[in-house]
C-alpha cells in the first residue's frame, strides 16, 4: 500500500501566498462547533467499528532518550499483535521511533504490515541548520524508514519567514522522494487558530503527505480544535489542488472516548474516505491499551484491567 | 466507499410519566376544567397520542382570574426575599428534573433531545436563577422607586420552545410581584403541566401560578378578561395584531414577541467556516421553528459560490430523525399544519424561479418531516424572501456594497434579529447602528442569556424579555 | 475547670491550617474554651498566595455560576442553622436575637447571590462620546481583598464583611478577632460549597499584630475595614498603602449597590464605527 505522492502535490510559492493571505478564524465559533461534534453518542456496532479503526490507525510511539533495541522489540511485538487473546483486533499502522532505532524496528516488523516511521529534522525543536536536518532525514531513510515525521521550523514561522519554512519542507520532501512525509506543526506552540491554519496550508503546499499536530514532547499536545482546523485546511487544499492529504494527531490522546471524538470530527468534516490509516493516524502509546479494554468490554460486557494486555 | 454509520443512541422515555388526561392548574392544585372539551396532544415524530388535555373555556378563565386574585393578595404581602426563595427553589427543582423535562419536551414538540437537554433545559433553569435574584433588588434595578407590578398577568406562549418560553414569561413576572395565568400552546402543553407540579412541590402560594390549557378560543377568552392588567404574548404577528386591537379599549400593559425574517449578512471578509456554522445554526436550529431564525442569507456576491458550496456540504451532514436519538440534529416539524405551510411556501419558491437544494436523507414514514432546504438564485421580491416560513428553509440573496446589505436586510416589516459576519470590528459596529433589529448577533447567532434583553423592532413586536430591561415588561410606573 | 473544647484552624487555600508560628489564643464562649490561630505575618503571606490563585479560579466562573455557588452556600448554611444558633447564644445573644441574626444573614446571602450576575448591568454603561466611536465603560474585580470583620457576635455582619467583595468576583481574606469562632465555623460550610480554593479564606488573630504586614503587602489590592479602628491605625494603614497605592476603604457600606462599588475597577474601551 503506497502512501506516497510524488511532487504533484505541491503548490508554487505565489499560489501558497494566496492561500495563506487573509486567513480568518473565529475562535469562539470554532470551539462551539468542536464542542457540538463531541456530543455525538457512539454506541454498539458503530463503537466497535470506531475502536477497530483506532487500533489500525495508531502509530505506536516511543521517543525517549532511554530507548534501546530491547524496548523496540517489545513495542513492535505489541504493534503487530496488540491483543493476543483476540486475533480480530488488527495490527497498528506503524511504529514511530528515533532514527537510531529504525533498523531494529525494521527488522522486527519485516514480515508484517506494520510500517516504521522515524522522526527527523532535529525533532522535537527543529532548531538546527537545514543541512543537519537533511542529513538526519537521509540517515533514517537509509536505515529503512517507510515514513518520516519532520517538524516545521517554528523559529522561521514566528520570525515571519514563511518562505524559509516552506523551502525547508520542499527540501526535505526531496530527500524523502517516495517515502511518506508527515509534517509536525506543534500546535501547542502555534497557539492561535490562524497560526495553525497557516502552518497547515504552508506544509501542505510544500508537499507534505500528512500534517501532524504535535511532537508529544511539550505539555500542550494535540487538541480537537487543532484537528478540526487541520481538517479544514486539508479540505480547502483538496478543493484547490485535488490532492487528498492526511492528518495525524499526537500528544495527549489518552483514552478511547477522546479518540472517538477525533474520528467524529474527521468523519463529519472530511468524510468516510479519511477513516483509513492512509489518511488518519493517532500517535499514541497508552491509547491502544484503553482501546483494547473497550473492545473487550463490548465483547464480554465487563470492565477490564490493563494487566490482561501485553506491555509494549 | 468507506462509511461509518452511527448506531441509534436513544434516550429512554421511561423517565417520563404522562397522565392519560389533564385538567387545569388553579388555586395551587390540579382541577377538572369546567369546559368538558378535550383535545389530543400527539408526538409529531410518530403521530402517537400522548394525552388528552382540557380546552379551557370562559368559565375556566374566570376561575383562573379569581384564583389569581387570591394569589395576589398573598404574593403582594411577601417580601422580595421571600419571592426570591420560591424562585430559587423552582430553579433547583428544574435542574434536578432536567432530564425528565427534556425528554418530555422532545416527545411533545419534536425537537431533538440534544437541543432540549443541552439548550432548552439549562436556559430554563438559568432564567429562574437569574430572575430569582431580581426579586429582592427591584428598588435598585432602575434607580427609581416608582415602579410597581401590574397585578394579574395573562401570558400566552408558543409551541417552538414551550418550557423555555414559560420560563421567559413566568420567572420575571413572579419576581416582580405579579401573579400569572399562563396559556401554553395547543400542541405542546405537557412540560407546562409538569412545571405546575413543581409549583405545588415548592409550596408556591395558591393562585400565584395558574395554568389553563386549550386552543385559540382559550387564549381569546384570556385576552378578553377585563381583570387582566397585563398581557404578554409570543407567537405570530397576525395574532399579535389581533391582541393589540382587541385590547384597544383597555389601559393594560402589553408586550408582544412576534415573527421575524432575519437577515444573516455574510461579508467577504468573514471567517468563512465559522460563518457557515453560524448560518446553518441560524436556520436549522430547532428545525427553523425560531422567531429570530436567520432565514435570509444576505451574501456578498464575490464569495457566493465558495460559500454556497461549503454551506451545502455542511448541510449534508445534518442528521434528520427520531428526536429521542441523541445523534439527531433536526427533529420533526411540530404539526401537520406547519408542515403544509412550509411545503406550500417552498413549492411557491420553486415556481417563482428559485433554485432549490435539499439534503439527501431518509425520512421516517410516520410523523411530520422536512428536509433542510436552501434556495439560491432568489430575488428579494420572492415570497420565500419575504414571508416567514418557520421551517428549515434558507433563502439566499446577494449584495455588493455594505449599504446594499443594510437596505436589503431592513427591507421587511419584521425587525427581530440580524446577523453580521465580518472580521472587521468597525464594520460590525457601523452595521449594528443601521440594522433595524432588536437583537444583533455579530460573528455568532442564536445566543441567548437570561441577562440579555430580547425583543423586536417594527412588526416583530414590542417590549423586551430578559435582563434589566426585561423587568420593565412587568413593572409599571405608579400613577 | 472546663477542658479545651476544640482547636479551630484557619481556612486558607481550601485547607485547614494552623498558624506557622504554632501560636493560638483562647476564646471563651459560655464556660467553654476554644484555641484559635494567632495569625502571623508568614500566615498572611501564605494566605495572599492562596488568594491570588483563588482569584484566578473565581474569575473563571461565569456570573451565572457565581450565583449558583453563592446560592448553594446559602443552602449549606440553612443546613447548619442550629450550630450557628448555638454559637451566637454562647456568645451572649438571646435566643430571639440569635434567630433574627441568622435570618438576616440568610437574606443577605440570598441578596448577594442574586447580585453576582446583576451588578454589571447596574454599574457599566455605554458613553455617549462625540464622534463615530463605540465607547463602553465596564467594571472588573479589583483582585485580592483583605477584609477586617467587626467585633460583633453576628453571622450577618460577618457575611456582610465578605459578600460585597466576593460577589464582585474578588477573592477575600477575612480576618476576625474575638468573634473568630463564628468565622472559623463558617469555613466548614465554605469548604463544602463549590467556591474555588482560595477564593474565600478565613483567619483569626490580633489585627494589631499584622497591621503592618497586611497594609504593606503589595499583592493585597485593597483593604476593607468594617471594624471601628483608631485614628493611629488608620494612619498606619494609609501611609503603608501609599507605597503601592493600595485601595483602602474604612467602614464601607454593607448594603445596596454602594457596598459593591469599592471593589470594582472601571475600564473604558473605544472602537471606531465605520465600513
Amino acid at each position: 500500500m503506497s502512501l506516497t505522492k510524488e511532487s504533484q502535490n505541491t503548490l508554487n510559492w505565489s499560489s501558497t501566498v494566496e492561500l495563506i493571505d487573509n486567513l480568518r478564524v473565529d475562535e469562539v465559533g470554532l470551539k462551539e462547533r468542536v464542542a457540538s461534534l463531541a456530543t455525538r453518542s457512539i454506541k454498539k456496532d458503530s463503537k466497535l467499528q470506531a475502536l477497530n479503526y483506532i487500533v489500525s490507525m495508531c502509530d505506536l510511539t516511543t521517543l525517549e532518550g532511554e530507548d534501546t533495541e530491547g524496548k523496540i522489540g517489545q513495542m513492535t511485538a505489541k504493534a503487530i499483535r496488540p491483543d493476543p487473546s483476540n486475533l480480530e483486533v488488527p495490527s497498528v499502522a506503524a511504529v514511530c521511533v528515533y532514527p537510531a532505532l529504525v533498523s531494529k524496528a525494521k527488522e522486527m516488523t519485516l514480515n508484517s504490515d506494520v510500517k516504521v516511521a522515524s522522526v527527523s529534522s532535529y525533532f522535537p525543536s527543529g532548531q538546527a541548520p537545514l543541512e543537519s536536518k537533511i542529513l538526519d532525514t537521509q540517515f533514517a531513510i537509509d536505515q529503512g524508514a517507510d515514513e518520516i515525521d519532520i517538524v516545521i521550523n517554528r523559529k522561521a514561522f514566528f520570525e515571519g519567514d514563511y518562505r524559509k519554512m516552506y523551502d525547508e519542507i520542499i527540501a526535505l520532501k526531496e530527500v524523502c522522494k517516495s517515502v511518506h512525509l508527515k509534517t509536525i506543526l506543534e500546535v501547542g506552540e502555534l497557539r492561535t487558530y490562524e497560526n495553525i491554519k497557516k502552518a497547515s496550508l504552508i506544509s501542505l503546499a510544500a508537499g507534505s503527505d500528512f500534517i501532524k499536530t504535535s511532537t508529544g514532547k511539550i505539555s500542550n499536545g494535540s487538541s480537537r480544535e487543532a484537528c478540526y482546523l487541520m481538517a479544514k485546511a486539508v479540505w480547502d487544499y483538496k478543493t484547490v489542488t485535488g490532492f487528498k492529504a492526511g492528518i495525524k494527531v499526537a500528544g495527549g490522546i489518552r483514552d478511547s472516548k477522546d479518540a472517538i471524538r477525533y474520528l467524529v470530527i474527521v468523519n463529519e468534516e472530511l468524510g468516510g474516505e479519511w477513516l483509513h490509516p492512509d489518511y488518519f493516524r493517532f500517535g499514541a502509546s497508552s491509547l491502544v491499551d484503553d482501546v483494547l479494554k473497550q473492545i473487550k468490554k463490548l465483547k464480554t460486557n465487563a470492565y477490564q484491567s490493563s494487566y490482561y494486555f501485553p506491555r509494549g | 466507499m468507506n462509511t461509518w454509520e452511527y448506531a441509534e443512541s436513544i434516550e429512554s422515555s421511561s423517565i417520563v410519566n404522562i397522565e392519560k388526561k389533564y385538567g387545569i392548574f388553579i388555586d395551587g392544585k390540579f382541577q377538572t376544567a369546567k369546559s368538558k372539551k378535550f383535545i389530543k396532544t400527539i408526538s409529531p415524530s410518530t403521530e402517537e397520542v400522548l394525552s388528552s388535555i382540557s380546552v379551557g373555556n370562559k368559565s375556566d378563565i374566570n376561575s383562573a382570574v379569581d384564583s389569581a386574585k387570591s394569589g395576589l393578595k398573598i404574593w403582594s404581602k411577601l417580601s422580595g426575599t421571600e419571592r426570591a426563595k420560591y424562585l430559587f427553589k423552582l430553579a433547583r427543582l428544574i435542574q434536578e428534573r432536567s432530564r425528565e423535562f427534556a425528554v418530555l419536551e422532545s416527545l411533545d414538540g419534536g425537537k431533538p433531545i440534544k437541543e432540549s437537554r443541552d439548550f432548552d433545559l439549562p436556559q430554563v433553569a438559568a432564567n429562574f436563577f437569574y430572575f430569582a435574584g431580581w426579586a429582592d433588588k427591584l428598588d435598585i434595578s432602575w434607580n427609581t422607586k416608582g415602579l410597581k407590578p401590574y397585578g394579574i398577568v395573562g401570558q400566552i406562549i408558543p409551541w417552538n420552545f414551550p418550557l423555555l418560553m414559560l420560563s421567559w414569561k413566568v420567572a420575571p413576572a413572579l419576581a416582580t410581584g405579579n401573579v400569572v395565568i399562563l396559556k401554553p400552546a395547543e400542541s405542546t402543553p405537557l412540560t407546562a403541566l409538569l412545571f405546575a407540579e413543581l409549583c405545588e412541590e415548592v409550596g408556591l402560594p395558591p393562585g400565584v401560578f395558574n395554568l389553563v390549557t386549550g386552543d385559540g378560543t382559550t387564549g381569546a377568552a384570556l385576552v378578553q378578561h377585563p381583570d387582566i392588567s397585563k398581557i404578554a404574548f409570543t407567537g405570530s404577528t397576525a395574532v399579535g395584531k389581533y391582541i393589540q386591537k382587541e385590547t384597544a379599549d383597555r389601559d393594560i400593559g402589553l408586550t408582544l414577541e412576534l415573527g421575524g425574517k432575519a437577515a444573516n449578512i455574510v461579508f467577504n471578509d468573514a471567517a468563512i467556516d465559522q460563518a457557515v456554522e453560524g448560518v446553518v445554526n441560524g436556520i436549522f436550529f430547532n428545525q427553523g421553528h425560531v422567531c429570530c431564525a436567520g432565514s435570509r442569507l444576505v451574501l456578498q456576491e464575490d464569495i457566493h459560490d465558495e460559500f454556497v458550496s461549503k454551506l451545502e456540504k455542511r448541510m449534508q451532514s445534518l442528521r434528520v430523525g427520531n428526536p429521542l436519538d441523541k445523534n439527531t440534529d433536526i427533529g420533526a416539524i411540530n404539526s401537520k399544519e406547519q408542515l403544509n405551510k412550509i411545503t406550500s411556501l417552498v413549492d411557491e419558491g420553486v415556481a417563482e424561479g428559485g433554485s432549490i437544494f435539499q439534503t439527501e436523507c431518509d425520512l421516517p414514514s410516520n410523523g411530520f418531516w422536512f428536509k433542510p432546504t436552501l434556495f439560491t438564485n432568489a430575488q428579494p421580491s420572492y415570497k420565500i424572501a419575504r414571508e416567514e416560513i418557520f421551517g428549515p428553509v434558507l433563502t439566499t440573496l446577494t449584495f455588493r456594497t455594505p449599504e446594499e446589505a443594510i437596505e436589503i436586510s431592513n427591507n421587511t416589516e419584521y425587525g427581530l434579529s440580524a446577523g453580521i459576519w465580518t472580521e472587521k470590528g468597525s464594520k460590525i459596529l457601523w452595521a449594528a447602528d443601521r440594522l433595524q433589529a432588536g437583537v444583533i448577533w455579530a460573528n455568532t447567532f442564536n445566543k441567548f442569556d437570561p441577562s440579555s434583553p430580547f425583543g423586536g423592532y417594527k412588526e416583530s413586536g414590542f417590549g423586551r424579555e430578559g435582563g434589566r430591561h426585561g423587568l420593565l415588561s412587568y413593572l409599571k410606573v405608579q400613577s | 475547670m472546663n477542658e479545651v473544647k476544640k482547636t479551630y484552624k484557619n481556612y486558607v487555600g481550601g485547607k485547614y491550617v494552623r498558624s506557622e508560628s504554632g501560636k493560638t489564643f483562647r476564646i471563651e464562649l459560655k464556660n467553654n474554651f476554644y484555641e484559635v490561630p494567632l495569625t502571623s505575618r508568614k500566615d498572611i503571606r501564605d494566605a495572599v498566595v492562596a488568594a491570588k490563585k483563588g482569584f484566578a479560579g473565581w474569575q473563571k466562573l461565569t456570573p451565572y455560576n457565581k450565583t449558583q455557588v453563592l446560592y448553594r452556600l446559602s443552602e449549606m448554611l440553612e443546613g447548619n442553622i442550629d450550630t450557628y444558633q448555638q454559637i451566637l447564644e454562647d456568645s451572649g445573644l438571646t435566643k430571639v436575637k440569635a434567630k433574627q441574626d441568622i435570618k438576616m444573614a440568610s437574606d443577605s446571602l440570598i441578596w448577594f447571590a442574586g447580585m453576582a450576575d446583576k451588578w454589571e448591568q447596574m454599574t457599566g454603561n455605554l458613553n455617549p462620546v462625540a464622534g463615530d466611536f463605540f465607547n463602553i465603560s465596564h467594571q472588573e474585580s479589583i483582585g485580592v481583598i483583605f477584609s477586617l470583620n467587626t467585633n460583633e457576635n453576628s453571622l450577618n455582619q460577618l457575611l456582610l464583611s465578605i459578600l460585597p467583595s466576593l460577589t464582585t468576583g474578588c477573592s477575600v481574606i477575612s480576618f476576625s478577632e474575638s468573634n473568630s469562632i463564628l468565622a472559623l465555623k463558617l469555613a466548614e460550610d465554605i469548604n463544602n460549597s463549590d467556591l474555588p480554593s482560595g477564593a474565600l479564606n478565613i483567619m483569626s488573630g490580633n489585627f494589631s499584630q499584622v497591621i503592618d504586614d497586611v497594609s504593606n503587602h503589595v499583592e493585597i489590592n485593597a483593604m476593607a475595614i468594617y471594624k471601628d479602628i483608631t485614628k493611629d491605625e488608620k494612619i498606619i494603614i494609609r501611609e503603608n498603602a501609599s507605597k503601592s497605592l493600595k485601595r483602602i476603604f474604612i467602614k464601607p457600606s454593607t448594603s445596596g449597590l454602594e457596598s459593591l462599588l469599592p471593589f470594582l475597577e472601571t475600564k473604558t474601551v473605544w472602537h471606531p464605527k465605520g465600513r
